[in-house]
């Protein structure tokens, strides 16, 4: 897969979802784990199906590797369940300069502050091409009160999916 | 129980006894050794609401080697 166009990401913050302008499962989850404090509790189990997981290990460029994609998750939705289900090296967004493009919001999270943005691009996929755009949001979490584990959360949600005509 | 005079009964194994799962206990002490138990628990606990893998229905256990394959090269860097 290739992109055609460079990927567009825009931060738009958290006060975006406090307004009431984001998803609205989305909404809930970060609700949900900011009332935790970023601490997991059962109430993850619910939006367990739309996140995808990935380490705190930022080498290079990119973002983190992932380790789980739900079985909702716009990822697997997107990419295909031959991508998710993959056993290899780690799992990576199968797109180089996406993949570099949105290791900006792993920082930032990684960094103490939640993510939350929108982000479109043109993708070359499955011998289409598409223009997607979607709504991400990532979380840093930690597995227990008195643990020195961090992971990300992502959860992503496309908002336009167009498959564009062939050039 | 009736055998074959061919069929030694000290080798028999009892249908309904399982075969050690090999794989859980290797992945199980890798996840230890790499500080990646609560992670473990969380998968179980989050996705598969099970405590133990052990109670984990045969057919997930495969889904469930892979998502823990994964995290350990997620973190191992």
């Amino acid at each position: 897969m290739l992109t055609t166009n460079r990927p567009v990401f825009t931060e738009l913050g958290t006060q975006a979802i406090e307004k009431g302008l984001a998803d609205p499962q989305l909404s809930a989850f970060y609700e949900s784990m900011m009332s935790g404090f970023g601490l997991v509790s059962e109430k993850i189990r619910e939006h367990m199906p739309y996140l995808s997981l990935c380490s705190d290990k930022l080498d290079g460029f990119g973002p983190p590797p992932i380790f789980y994609v739900g079985r909702r998750c716009s990822q697997r939705l997107l990419f295909g369940e031959d991508w998710a289900m993959q056993q290899g090296d780690e799992l990576r967004t199968p797109d180089p300069e996406l993949e570099y493009a949105s290791a900006e919001g792993y920082r930032a999270a990684l960094d103490g502050r939640p993510y939350y943005g929108y982000a479109r691009t043109a993708l070359h996929f499955k011998g289409t091409t598409v223009d997607i755009a979607y709504e991400r949001l990532i979380l840093t979490l930690r597995p227990s009160p008195n643990s020195t584990r961090r992971f990300c959360a992502y959860f992503g949600v496309i908002q336009d999916l167009l498959e564009l005509p062939r050039q | 129980m009736h055998t074959s005079p061919l069929f030694l009964n000290h080798n028999y194994v009892p249908e309904h006894v399982q075969p050690q799962d090999n794989r859980l206990y290797e992945l199980k002490a890798e996840v230890d050794a790499k500080n990646l138990t609560e992670m473990w628990d969380l998968i179980l606990r989050a996705d598969y609401q099970v405590g133990d893998a052990q109670d984990l229905p045969r057919e997930t256990r495969e889904e469930f080697y892979r998502i823990v394959s994964l995290l350990v090269k997620a973190f191992s860097r």
